[in-house]
């Protein structure tokens, strides 16, 4: 179910409704099955998958904590997946196959993590918590590694060793990759590490964690949760307050503005410009490059506004994921600004216990390319990604051991005009980046670098320049009128007229502009 | 916001609903197009799915007045309206001393359900001769958007935010205003490449093929019976492609056309083919694209026309 589809206009009011008039409890299984429902729309047989991480985190994180579960509690919850599974081979078979192979994985689980469960509660206490915490992390990784990157290593190798001369003659499994899987499990990760780290108490009741992990707006591209942020905010009855409808309306306005009018528009000439038959020129190269900056920033900054301003209807606040990224004035100011929960998360759960800055020059430049190589990694599984990694940790260097450079990674240590002229330099900088995250190969990386020798017009590009400016200069000017509040949706101090004309704006624009159905960048990742 | 909101669309509702009417109904709409005159003159104008040339005529046909309407697709649309083969029928009768006019009716994309649609509307404005270009290259396109009009139509929550007036004709304003003038063919084309994409696959699938040619004789002979039934005279022009044969040689192809429409003929009904007309030329050098022709090879079928009118005895030099 996509954010911006008729489905949703109706399950959101429909179930915002319902929610205030259930006590807490009544909330929780409402916003579980409004979770798994929402989900489910995707493809029902992958919320087993959601299911098994789930129960894997919940008593994996209880045993770091030293609280042991019975052997019949855990086989019992652990058989949700099998049982889910068996109902949609009866009620879908003939929709959507399910392999006899996974049916007798879903029966095998519940038993053997039970009886490696108990196992792994015989070590020495010493032991038990770290291995607790290797056995989530472990399956979250695994799932993880394996629907996601499994196709690319495999094809990669099978490459690899035909340039050697060998034909390995594979055939590999055609593996889906389930939507939302890279945060879920990210998430899901955090929440263990965090309890190892005894910096957040595991959760006792299997179905509020359940709504934690499955929590529908921010499930399938984000932002990703912390437990102390979002797990406390469920775990208690959410008070109604008119001003969090108020703020909520407004998000999810300012991310259908953003996703209809600015994204999907931009998109027509990023995908023209990208396009591998396009005989690309120096004016296209550029033009292609800038629709696509503002196409993932309109697409995923406006997904994360209405995935904040569902849940802000449900009196439940989802951390800011995007603050006016491309007026960073350094790298490491843009990962500040970009996909924040993600960079957060990186730098709390990679960079950090590698070592951080914390041991040397060498050990830094080490962490920060290792981090950012996996970062790049993460995003999608292709070798454009990593080397999109790879250019960030060479800018972060480069700006790390450069002096006149270096301080800009502290924007409030430099005065405003070496800062405008220090986010000028990084926004071309990031527009490169765009070109080597959006290029399918390095071949086309390669032509489009090459397409800057060539300025002979064949296509009109003016047209379709003032095609851009048409859908970017409101966005900036929007950017700009809350600059002030530094909060990228917030116009609380202009009048109430000149906010009413706002919003009205922002419903014709994107109203002027309705399209079909282009999905979400990020839910590729 | 919602009081104006509420304010637009109530200004749209009382001042602008009726030159709305039909724009959304993506060419299916009975009326959309033809603009009737309170001084008894019809503009045929450009307005949402229906993108005529634009042309003034008489509602009454003048009293001596041999009129010409031709119906079809992108072919007898032609490069531009002065060149277009239906204008030069007109120029070529003209000149023989026939007191003529000739309108181009025909639009791109349209496929026999469309044309059917125009010609039943055409009818209400007495022509003396229907020319009803006959093609199966759009039924693709045919199926889809009369599917999209039937959709339109529905009070599914998908629409609800078009049953807006207002909301849709800011939305058509910023389609024709800004999209169409804005974004070069070749990026909007790259926008629905998994339409051509579709269109091409079930091109290739035989029993699509067959679905087509029922589709296309189905309603051109309900075109003709509506001719018929209103005594209006009809001259069947089936189209043809060229075709590259493999060996640095091209032919001509009727994909069937010419077959198709026998059946129909006789009491009042006329046939040229496309095939037949230009197999007699230099004909490589007149295709544009293998579809379309240049002003050329629309003056080669206009003058194909005339003498098929002369020799049929529909016109007489100097009547």
């Amino acid at each position: 179910m996509s954010f911006i589809s008729w489905q949703y206009a109706l399950f959101l009011p429909a179930m915002v409704l319902l929610y205030w008039q259930l006590p807490w409890r009544g909330r929780i299984f409402l916003l579980l099955a409004a979770s798994y429902f929402f989900y489910g729309m995707w493809d029902a047989r992958f919320l087993a998958l959601l299911l098994t991480t789930t129960v894997v985190d919940f008593f994996g994180a209880l045993a770091i904590a030293g609280q042991r579960q019975s052997t019949a509690k855990i086989t019992g919850i652990g058989l949700l997946p099998l049982a889910w599974l068996s109902g949609c081979s009866l009620l879908y078979s003939s929709h959507a196959s399910i392999e006899k192979w996974i049916l007798v994985a879903a029966a095998v689980f519940p038993l053997v993590y039970a009886a490696l469960y108990q196992w792994l509660w015989r070590l020495p206490v010493a032991r038990q918590r770290r291995a607790f915490l290797i056995l989530s992390l472990g399956s979250n990784l695994v799932a993880l590694g394996f629907f996601k990157y499994f196709n690319f290593f495999a094809a990669s190798l099978e490459a690899w060793l035909a340039r050697l001369g060998w034909n390995a003659g594979w055939t590999l499994p055609h593996v889906i990759l389930p939507i939302g899987i890279s945060f879920y499990t990210f998430q899901s990760i955090s929440y263990a590490v965090d309890v190892y780290r005894g910096i957040a108490r595991p959760s006792h009741d299997f179905f509020t964690f359940a709504a934690f992990v499955s929590f529908f707006p921010q499930l399938v591209s984000g932002p990703i949760e912390r437990r102390n942020d979002l797990l406390p905010q469920l775990e208690k009855p959410a008070q109604f307050e008119i001003a969090d409808v108020h703020r909520g309306l407004r998000l999810i306005l300012m991310g259908l503005f953003k996703k209809i009018f600015v994204a999907d528009n931009c998109a027509l000439l990023a995908n023209y410009a990208f396009d591998p038959k396009t005989h690309l020129n120096g004016p296209w190269a550029l033009l292609g490059v800038l629709a696509f900056a503002f196409q993932i920033y309109g697409d995923f900054s406006g997904y994360t506004d209405i995935a904040r301003g569902s849940a802000r209807l449900l009196g439940i606040h989802l951390n800011r994921n995007f603050n006016f990224p491309y007026f960073a004035a350094s790298p490491s100011d843009f990962w500040r600004r970009w996909h924040i929960t993600l960079s957060f998360w990186f730098r709390d759960y990679v960079y950090i216990p590698l070592g951080g800055n914390r041991e040397g020059r060498v050990k830094t430049f080490r962490n920060l390319w290792i981090t950012m190589l996996l970062a790049g990694l993460w995003h999608g599984a292709n070798w454009t990604f990593v080397m999109w990694g790879g250019y960030y940790a060479a800018l972060l260097t480069l700006y790390h051991a450069t002096p006149g450079l270096r301080r800009l990674a502290e924007p409030e240590k430099n005065p405003r005009g070496r800062l405008m002229a220090g986010a000028v330099l990084m926004f071309a900088f990031t527009l490169i980046g765009w070109a080597i995250f959006r290029c399918k190969n390095l071949e086309q990386l390669a032509g489009w670098f090459a397409a800057f020798g060539n300025w002979d017009p064949t296509v009109d590009w003016i047209k379709p320049f003032y095609w851009w400016l048409f859908h970017v200069v409101p966005l900036l000017l929007l950017q700009l009128a809350s600059w002030k509040s530094r909060d990228e949706v917030e116009f609380a101090h202009f009048p109430w007229p000149w906010r009413g004309l706002i919003y009205t704006l922002l419903v014709l624009l994107a109203a002027s502009s309705v399209a079909p159905d282009v999905e979400f960048i990020y839910f590729q990742f | 916001m919602l009081a104006l909101l509420a304010g637009a669309e109530l200004i749209v509702r009382v001042f602008y609903q009726s030159s709305m009417s039909g724009r959304f109904e993506y060419g299916y709409s009975p009326t959309a197009g033809f603009v009737e005159n309170a001084d008894g003159t019809v503009n045929l104008v450009h307005i949402g799915g229906r993108h005529f040339w634009p042309q003034t005529f008489a509602m009454p046909r003048p009293p001596g007045m041999f009129r010409v309407m031709v119906i079809g697709n992108s072919v007898p649309r032609g490069p531009s309206l002065a060149t277009s083969y239906p204008a030069q029928i007109g120029d070529q009768l003209r000149a023989l001393g026939i007191q003529a006019e000739s309108f181009n009716l025909a639009i791109g994309g349209n496929g026999s359900l469309r044309s059917e649609i125009i010609l039943r509307q055409a009818l209400n404005y007495q022509p003396s001769l229907v020319i009803l270009h006959v093609d199966n290259a759009d039924e693709y396109e045919d199926e889809r958007e009369y599917a999209r009009a039937q959709a339109f139509k529905s009070w599914h929550p998908k629409n609800w935010l078009m049953k807006s007036l207002f909301l849709r004709r800011l939305y058509e304003a910023k389609t024709e205003e800004v999209f169409w003038k804005w974004v070069p063919a070749e990026v909007r084309v790259l926008a629905d490449v998994n339409d051509y994409g579709n269109k091409t696959l079930a091109g290739e699938n035989p029993a699509t093929r067959r679905e087509w040619a029922d589709r296309v004789r189905r309603y051109t002979a309900e075109s003709v019976a509506l001719a018929r039934a209103r005594g209006v005279p009809v001259l069947l022009l089936t189209g043809a492609r060229e075709h590259d044969d493999g060996h640095g040689g091209f032919y001509l192809d009727d994909r069937g056309l010419d077959t198709l429409v026998q059946p129909l003929l006789g009491d009042g009904v006329y046939f040229l083919s496309m095939k037949d007309i230009l197999q007699k030329t230099d004909f490589v050098p007149l295709y544009s694209d293998g579809t379309h022709l240049h002003p050329p090879g629309q003056a080669i079928i206009a003058d194909a026309v005339v003498k098929k009118l002369l020799a049929e005895k529909i016109i007489s030099p100097g009547r």
